[in-house]
């Protein structure tokens, strides 16, 4: 097996793990509508990024479908956002809310240009490690605005909405 | 401009009709069965074209994506969400079944149309009764979702 492989697998296997230990049962729902959201920004951004040649993904899951890379748009990040909004603090300062930002963001990114040097999971064309991290900065940022507004007045969506009260 | 091109405009126009039609106590609804829908038509949409079961020549971002970006990311979820969001939940087990299968036959209906006439789809290895299974699936699917998701607090 080729280690791009061996990664995608232990990103599945680290994502589902990572999801159901990080994400305390009570939170799930906050979990999945954070997964849920950034799935739908980086898949509706990297089509663009993707087609104007900013990256490219050479060892990828469905390589006859789609250019973009499944695991990692689909599942693995996701997770990653996930996780960081679950977990970030409301109630902070704001500088210790710019802190936890910036450290997963540089965390994910760190990440992002590790494979880019290391694997063909990802090839970096026009997009260099700073474009890389403000990309992931502006994907985080986005998505964390919508589930901010999600989920700004609870009594406006938890129970009744579905009219199965 | 072709045919084709019209019609995806027009997909997005109409789609987006739909969704300013949306109640705005329900724009939460709306939003997680958009979501939950791109889950599933993103994975599923790639898996029959890798494995050449259907093909959309003309589409957005072809040079990158086989698949139908118009259909997976915005129209189908905006049915789902309107599906869902005037979904007929007090009603008889008679009706709610004939909402199911009114939403399933009218779209397989509009996509056996669009594959006869236009360059938008192409089946290869696919016949009309499996978009019917798949898109009520879907719906079925996306639909449990909601149910859970908006459940009062400790329902799970």
């Amino acid at each position: 097996m080729r280690m791009e492989h061996f990664i995608l697998l232990l990103m599945w296997l680290f994502g589902f793990i990572g999801f159901i230990l990080f994400i305390p049962k009570k939170d799930w729902r906050k979990g999945f509508l954070a997964f849920m959201m950034f799935h739908a920004i980086i898949w509706l951004c990297d089509m663009p990024a993707f087609k104007y040649d900013l990256l490219r993904a050479p060892v990828r899951e469905l390589p006859k479908a789609a250019d973009l890379p499944l695991t990692i748009d689909y599942f693995f990040y996701p997770v990653l956002f996930s996780i960081f909004y679950v977990h970030r603090r409301v109630n902070g300062s704001p500088g210790s809310r710019i802190t936890y930002f910036l450290v997963w963001v540089s965390a994910a990114s760190l990440l992002d240009i590790v494979i880019e040097r290391y694997t063909d999971l990802l090839e970096y064309e026009f997009l260099t490690w700073y474009g890389m991290w403000m990309y992931i900065g502006f994907l985080f940022y986005i998505s964390q605005v919508c589930c901010n507004w999600f989920f700004k007045d609870k009594a406006k969506f938890l129970g009744g909405a579905v009219g199965n009260e | 401009m072709k045919i084709e091109w019209w019609l995806l405009v027009s997909v997005y126009v109409v789609a987006t009709g739909i969704l300013c039609f949306i109640p705005k106590n329900k724009i939460r609804l709306g939003v997680v069965a958009i979501l939950f829908q791109q889950m599933i038509t993103f994975l599923i949409g790639l898996v029959v074209v890798e494995f050449g079961l259907l093909e959309y020549p003309v589409r957005f971002f072809a040079s990158i994506n086989r698949t139908s970006f118009t259909f997976e990311y915005y129209a189908f979820p905006v049915v789902c969400a309107a599906f869902n969001v005037w979904y007929p939940n007090h009603r008889s087990i008679l009706i709610q079944s004939g909402y199911y299968a009114g939403f399933s036959s009218v779209l397989t209906f509009a996509e056996v149309l669009i594959e006869k006439y236009t360059d938008l789809i192409t089946y290869l290895h696919w016949e009309w009764y499996i978009s019917l299974i798949s898109i009520f699936l879907a719906l079925l699917i996306a639909r449990l979702f909601c149910v859970w998701f908006f459940a009062k607090e400790g329902g799970f």
